[in-house]
């Protein structure tokens, strides 16, 4: 059938694709100031074929409930059809979510500009405060003591 | 020494590699008598843990899920928790839940061993704090265990290794305690601050509830079972017992379990010492019917099973305008508080709780539980409320003490099986008025301490369903067989070769965290057993 056309293994159309980019911008729009992207620039296909095939049906059959106009709508019409969608398919669209933000917060760009390391925790590891431990110093101050018991 | 055929006869049989059954391996195996533990689970990878790669959030909710049921490895087993608003949860493997655990590892205090003859509720323990202390005082020093001497709300002791550090969200939270004239103190924590017996110290990862890459956290399979086993211990792993058997005298004559590949063994034991949780231990025995035990192994009271207690558990977390680096350090050890912890009957309930402070969660817990929440939505608002959040919470846990009762209990589901075809646990149970009491009371007092330490925004969940850790109580120790499933020191009143460790044998439950208190208990056993070895039986 596709006898002398390249195929490829992107399981999307090109209208699904599109809807895709327009539905993730609407999730995670990139941050007014600039220094958080969008969810829309990041590859959701690629992380869902490497991470959880699984979903890749669930999405283009939310990627098929959205009017095609979605394409062609301004921001606040998208968030309307958005709004709908997970009202529509609320548990297809928590499982959206949760796949779009695994994506969004493991991206280095977003974990810099979050004030995260990017990256595997281990073995980096973090700094931290030791704290103040002459803030005991009012607790010990109290006459409370543990409350004695028989033998 | 060399190992034992399946067929091959045993001296000790222990039955679970966890936080009590690798402690008693260890004390026993200095007896030289020839042990063997069966683990259904496997040896765990520290370098297959979830901080080793960049989806180690993502790891928290599938295979390195706390509970059991999501989790759904082939070494777990199912639990029917439809007729419990607290959800079991647990690990399976060498170290048992400390695998997974926050380590967090106060002790129970004095007054819990005298629940009776001071509040005039449930039972007094056969034995009393003075009895474990020197057993808490060498688990801390095999275990590893960091924290500050010095509390008052506790008989002396001295953790061997400085405490964790506070940060930031201790330090905020200590401020708001002080305010309010509140006792805290820093977190006795099973989590090395030093190098410690070959383990290098803590690195402040964050998420020790999903297995420490760097080894700081002091599981069992990394701390007791690496001595028990140069020390002459065998332990099989993925060996899921199904039934223990009995012999025509009456005595535990051995189990039978199923090895790696699915095929029914038969290990004979000269004593078996039940090691597996507050549900395990009763799930196997109730499996082991038998003639002269209709009812379960060891069930002659008819309490084999009941008086499950769990810890209610409220949170609460508050935001703050600064930021606290909330997702650095260990998640669940900072500091605590035992202002509520003691029976103050003006407060409307008896007995108490404990209040655990939290730190926060990495980025992407944080937003997709602050989308269940409603608190980060998706949209345009999304990074400001992210931002709000993220690193700037702290979180206060109210561990409350639930009283034994005969109607919470743990039994054997009619359908539900493992992968091996046994039948799993049921947990049947109910909140106390007294609890719901004290859950009302501790989400408050959190509210109030948060609000005080300077928090903008605090919102609260007044129970938390995934929050069955401890399994406490279901074969609990007495001197009277009639009330009692094991006797003091362990030892089953029916079947005099039959010990049982884990947290089974509570009497009460205290307001706090137990594998300390589960360990203590394990060792203490264990050198009763050794000290009357010439007439264990009789």
């Amino acid at each position: 059938m596709n006898k002398g056309n390249i195929t490829t293994d992107y399981p999307l159309t090109d209208v699904q694709r599109l809807k895709l980019g327009c539905l993730l911008d609407v999730l995670i729009p990139a941050s007014q100031e600039g220094h958080m992207p969008s969810a829309g620039d990041l590859d959701l296909i690629a992380y869902l074929q490497a991470k959880a095939m699984d979903f890749l049906p669930s999405l283009i059959a939310l990627l098929d409930a959205l009017e095609k106009d979605f394409l062609t709508d301004n921001f606040e019409g998208r968030y309307q059809a958005v709004k709908k969608l997970s009202n529509d398919e609320p548990g297809l669209f928590q499982a959206l979510i949760y796949q779009a933000y695994a994506l969004y917060y493991q991206s280095p760009v977003v974990l810099e500009g979050i004030g995260a390391a990017a990256g595997a925790p281990f073995p980096r590891g973090n700094a931290i405060e030791s704290g103040d431990l002459s803030l005991l110093d009012a607790v010990l101050a109290t006459p409370k003591q543990y409350r004695k018991a028989p033998s | 020494m060399p190992e034992a055929n399946s067929n091959e006869p045993v001296d000790v049989l222990i039955i679970g590699a966890g936080a009590s059954g690798a402690a008693v391996a260890w004390s026993l195996a200095d007896t030289r008598m020839r042990i063997v533990c069966l683990e259904q689970g496997d040896w765990m990878n520290p370098s297959e843990y979830p901080t080793n790669g960049t989806d180690w959030e993502i790891q928290q909710h599938g295979p390195f899920n706390i509970d059991p049921n999501i989790r759904q490895r082939d070494t777990d087993y199912p639990i029917n928790n439809d007729e419990s608003p607290i959800n079991v949860v647990n690990f399976n493997g060498v170290g048992g839940g400390t695998v997974l655990y926050a380590a967090h590892f106060p002790r129970l205090h004095p007054s819990d061993f005298k629940v009776k003859s001071l509040d005039g509720v449930a039972d007094d323990w056969p034995i009393s704090y003075d009895t474990l202390d020197p057993y808490f005082n060498q688990n801390d020093r095999m275990m590893g265990v960091s924290g500050l001497a010095g509390d008052p709300m506790y008989p002396p002791k001295q953790p061997p290794l400085p405490p964790i550090p506070m940060g930031l969200v201790g330090e905020k939270l200590a401020s708001g305690y002080n305010k309010l004239g509140w006792h805290w103190w820093p977190s006795d924590s099973a989590i090395i601050t030093r190098p410690y017996e070959g383990r290098d110290k803590c690195l402040n990862l964050g998420p020790c509830m999903s297995g420490c890459s760097q080894g700081a956290k002091s599981s069992t399979d990394i701390t007791y079972w690496p001595q028990a086993i140069r020390a002459g211990v065998e332990l099989r792993t993925r060996s899921r017992v199904r039934e223990i058997t009995l012999a025509e005298n009456g005595m535990a004559e051995g189990v039978i379990y199923y090895d790696e590949d699915g095929n029914e063994c038969h290990q004979k034991a000269e004593v078996v010492i039940m090691a597996c949780n507050g549900v395990g231990t009763p799930r196997i025995l109730l499996n082991s019917k038998s003639n002269k035990f209709p009812d379960g192994l060891a069930n002659s009271s008819g309490l084999l099973g009941k008086n499950l207690m769990f810890h209610p558990v409220a949170f609460s977390q508050g935001v703050f305008e600064e930021r606290l680096d909330s997702h650095k350090g260990p998640q669940g050890c900072c500091i605590l508080s035992k202002e509520f912890y003691e029976t103050d009957l003006s407060r409307g309930f008896v007995r108490g709780y404990n209040m655990q402070i939290t730190r926060g969660t990495g980025p992407f817990n944080t937003a997709i539980q602050g989308y269940a929440s409603g608190q980060i939505p998706w949209g345009p608002d999304h990074h400001k409320a992210f931002q709000r959040q993220f690193d700037h919470v702290a979180s206060v846990g109210v561990l409350c003490e639930d009283l034994p009762e005969l109607h919470n209990t743990v039994t054997l589901d009619p359908e539900l099986v493992d992968s091996d075809g046994i039948p799993a646990a049921k947990i049947n149970y109910t909140l106390s008025e007294n609890s719901k009491r004290m859950l009302k009371h501790g989400v408050d007092r959190a509210e109030q301490v948060l609000a005080a330490a300077g928090a903008v925004e605090v919102s609260s969940t007044e129970l938390v369903q995934s929050a069955g850790w401890h399994l406490l109580g279901t074969a609990r120790m007495g001197a009277d067989p009639n009330t009692s499933v094991v006797n003091p020191w362990g030892r089953s009143h029916d079947v005099k070769n039959l010990f049982i460790v884990d947290g089974s044998i509570f009497v009460t439950a205290g307001g706090l965290n137990p594998t300390s208190t589960i360990q203590a208990l394990a060792l203490y056993i264990a050198d009763t057993m050794k000290k009357n070895l010439a007439n264990l039986f009789d």
